[in-house]
């Protein structure tokens, strides 16, 4: 997928980007881009579902009708008029746990995300702008890393450096900074020659700036398209690592750790503890989804 | 091409090093003792001692290092510390099963998801093509444990279709197998079929647009000729290397849906490894692994730079 981002790359932001026009005309250019992207319909579900479970994460224990951590009941009680989703096998309330849970994943996933993000556009702009031996050596690097199945590294990361918030965010990060690092390269390498930065060198401008001010804003299409992409793959990371017992601690109402616990009574018949929370990450990964994808098909048409 | 190859064969070289590398230096981080692992909490210190000295467990760390790639080339990582037998084992026997597996899963998801695919590209824009890319792209986001929860619910508990263990009994035929393989199979074909689909849909739209099409049309050739001909063939690289990546993300994916399924494959032999500290079984799970990835890419790589030759000079 990360391919067909490159050719776009350089059509991202019509001519009007460059950074000599006038500003007011990067704005209008940006703003027809926001407009056909709120216009599209993938865009709008996507938006309000995410928003519905950012709302749950943000507010969570207010909102949940019962405690998520307490005992209620019987344990595995069906769903009904008190107990809406059923209750787990230690008598837990579901429908506040799937309401709750929202907040690890949503925590997490995103600062992963954009880290990652951050993280790989300085290697990606590096890379790209100096070329040469170090663009050569990072290359091969960034290949090795995306040549390994990312869910098993960061399980035996995580594994072996602890399963605190901290170690997941970092993992994934790390992880996605390869990534990210090779698609923003290629959006570099389609503008290094161009003659805005020719213009910029032959000014004597420092290479910082010309990287962040002339290059960096002329990149920032697939980057933005990246980021959105990257979140989406962060909730997939982080709720299979919570699935695989790499996740927060027992106990606490986490969707992947929800399944987790709850999948071996499913063969008996006991279905509520586990569908509930997966077609929570199910609604909350394609929502992200389809975010992305609509920015994706409107930044680079 | 000779050189496009040796080129590849070095890069592949280079990345399984780096992935043992990093491979050794998580595994070194983790607090552990084999021996006493191995022999319980009530042996005797001096058992537990001489068991460490034998498997070299106070050598510096170099020379655990020299030891870790010499066990990438050899691929013999010694004794299991959980099963007491040689690793290999262990492991070639789950690695079989998890191969048939991704064998089956890859066979359902290939031929549909090509065929989707052109579908797909020919009625562009049409509300079939619609559905057709928005399911591919809900089912490829999902991660791949959701999915086989949700399978297992509907055909195995709800409607009583399929067996909810994957592991089918001892002596089970050929044949019979394949009946209990078979959900955990489309469970991950359901999350691949996704990114085949799009990925020939992409490939045919861009061939129909092109230069050649028009003119293969143009001589008079009959829409299926144009199609098998020249179409498919420009449009099936970018697919072929998509399909090579699936195999990589196929033995990951297995460590979920093999959990979900309770299936005893390379997966959850991975998964119980890392629970029960098991260093070798885990060191030569993930190397297996990632070996499959990277051969995978190889031949992915070798076959689209046979098909399409141009790849070579964008190459050197």
């Amino acid at each position: 997928m990360t391919e067909a981002i490159i050719p776009g790359a350089a059509a991202v932001l019509p001519p009007a980007a460059d950074p000599t026009a006038p500003l007011s005309e990067r704005k209008q250019a940006r703003r027809e881009n926001w407009r056909l992207i709120r216009r599209r319909p993938g865009f709008i579900v996507g938006l309000i579902i995410s928003l519905f479970w950012v709302l749950c994460a943000i507010l969570g224990t207010h909102i949940a009708p019962k405690s998520p951590t307490k005992f209620l009941a019987k344990p595995n009680i069906s769903p009904n008029g008190a107990f809406w989703f059923g209750t787990d096998k230690l008598g837990r309330d579901i429908f506040a746990r799937v309401l709750v849970g929202a907040r690890e994943v949503l925590v997490v996933a995103p600062v992963a995300a954009l880290l990652g993000v951050i993280g790989g556009t300085l290697l990606g702009l590096l890379m790209g702008y100096k070329g040469g031996l170090v663009d050569s050596v990072l290359s091969r690097l960034v290949e090795a890393v995306l040549a390994m199945p990312t869910i098993l590294i960061a399980l035996l990361a995580v594994t072996t450096l602890g399963k605190s918030r901290f170690v997941v965010i970092c993992t994934v990060a790390a992880l996605f900074v390869p990534i990210v690092s090779r698609t923003v390269r290629a959006a570099v390498l389609a503008e290094r020659n161009l003659d805005y930065v020719t213009s910029a060198k032959l000014r004597g401008e420092s290479t910082m700036f010309i990287v962040g001010r002339e290059i960096l804003p002329n990149v920032l299409g697939p980057i933005i398209v990246e980021t959105t992409v990257r979140i989406g793959y962060a909730i997939f990371t982080v709720a299979g690592l919570a699935f695989l017992g790499a996740g927060p601690e027992q106990g606490s109402p986490d969707w992947g750790a929800q399944v987790n616990e709850a999948r071996q009574s499913l063969n008996g018949g006991i279905w509520w503890p586990t569908v509930f929370p997966a077609l929570a990450i199910a609604s909350l990964v394609i929502a992200v989804n389809l975010i992305a994808d609509s920015i994706q098909s409107v930044l680079e048409a | 091409m000779k050189r496009y190859i040796l080129g590849r064969l070095l890069q592949t070289v280079i990345t399984l090093w780096i992935l043992a590398t990093v491979v050794f230096f998580l595994v070194n981080v983790l607090p552990g003792n084999p021996g006493r692992t191995i022999y319980g909490n009530t042996a005797p210190e001096v058992v537990v001692e001489k068991y460490n000295r034998q498997i070299g467990y106070y050598d510096p760390a170099i020379t655990q290092y020299g030891r870790a790639m010499k066990q990438l080339f050899t691929l013999d990582y010694g004794n299991s510390w959980r099963f007491n037998k040689p690793v290999s084992s262990v492991v070639w026997p789950a690695f079989g099963r998890s191969a048939k597996l991704a064998i089956l899963a890859l066979i359902l998801t290939v031929p549909i998801a090509i065929l989707a695919g052109r579908f797909a590209a020919k009625r562009r824009d049409s509300l079939l093509d619609r559905t057709i890319v928005t399911t591919g792209l809900a089912t490829s986001s999902l991660p791949e444990f959701v999915t086989g929860s949700l399978l297992l619910y509907l055909f195995c508990v709800k409607w009583k279709i399929f067996k909810a263990f994957a592991d089918p009994p001892a002596g089970t035929s050929f044949f019979g197998q394949w009946r209990y393989l078979l959900l955990p199979a489309i469970a991950m074909a359901i999350v691949y079929f996704g990114y085949v689909a799009r990925m020939t849909r992409a490939g045919v739209i861009n061939a129909l647009n092109a230069d050649y099409t028009r003119t293969a049309t143009m001589k008079g050739l009959s829409p299926r000729q144009v199609m098998n001909r020249h179409i498919m063939r420009n449009a099936l690289g970018p697919t072929i290397a998509v399909v090579a990546v699936q195999i990589g993300y196929l033995f990951g994916g297995l460590v979920m849906i093999e959990t979900v399924f309770n299936y005893s494959g390379i997966g959850s032999l991975l998964l119980k490894a890392i629970v029960q500290k098991d260093m070798p079984v885990l060191q030569a799970t993930i190397i297996m692994i990632g070996l499959v990835y990277m051969l995978a890419t190889l031949a992915a790589d070798l076959l689209i730079a046979w098909l399409n030759p141009r790849i070579l000079l964008k190459a050197s």
